[in-house]
């Protein structure tokens, strides 16, 4: 689960996947604007089929959050 | 009022915010944050919002609630899927008509508040009122002051 977490956040933001572990803030880290994260999101429900909760993004800061959430919400 | 609209390259939010409260005469600085961390101004005497993308960072202030977002023009199809309705996602052609809708529903968003939390599928891009859109070099800039 954590790599293919890891691979789609990569993938998504065109970032390399060696700057990128469970402790990378997003928006510290990566600067990922709102732009991205919702663009992240899309990404992550199409990969996962896991909707995630307009009131959940915001709880999302980490990568490790979104492999938790994955975790959690996965089928 | 219309929002006024500051925008910048290569500082910082907070360095524009500076300025733009030396330009108001804002001698109380001391921010609050509402529950969805929109900074306001604790003496309420301004209403401001703050918008960056990439190197470029732009600051909207009126005398009442106001929400502005600033965005490289670009499409991205996975945030089509997620804000936009059928008859909003049928109309987007362009990059330039993706990004037009994406910070339209921004700056309605932070204006209200909740921003992403509002969930940005539902605002209706054609009933907004006292919004503006324009553009300058490759980004685009909406502001809103309105959300009802």
């Amino acid at each position: 689960m954590k790599d293919k977490v890891i691979n789609l956040i990569a993938e998504t933001l065109d970032v390399d996947k060696k700057k990128i572990n469970e402790k990378t803030n997003l928006v510290k880290d990566l600067e990922v604007e709102s732009l991205d994260l919702v663009d992240l999101v899309g990404a992550f429900e199409e990969e996962f089929g896991v909707e995630i909760a307009d009131k959940d993004i915001k709880n999302l800061q980490t990568v490790g959050d979104i492999i938790k959430y994955a975790e959690e919400h996965e089928a | 009022m219309k929002p006024k609209i500051f925008i910048a390259r290569g500082i910082s939010s907070k360095e524009l915010l500076d300025s733009v409260f030396d330009r108001y005469n804002i001698k109380d600085r001391t921010l609050k944050y509402g529950e969805y961390g929109k900074p306001y101004l604790a003496s309420g005497d301004l209403f401001f919002n703050l918008s960056h993308c990439g190197d470029m960072v732009v600051c909207a202030v009126c005398n009442r609630e106001v929400g502005v977002d600033i965005q490289r023009i670009d499409y991205r199809k996975n945030v089509i899927n997620k804000v936009c309705s059928q008859e909003e996602a049928a109309e987007i052609r362009t990059p330039e008509d993706f990004t037009k809708m994406w910070v339209l529903k921004e700056s309605f968003a932070k204006c209200d508040g909740r921003g992403l939390s509002y969930g940005l599928k539902n605002i209706n891009t054609k009933n907004l009122k006292d919004s503006e859109v324009f553009q300058i070099g490759d980004f685009l800039v909406a502001t809103c002051y309105n959300t009802r």
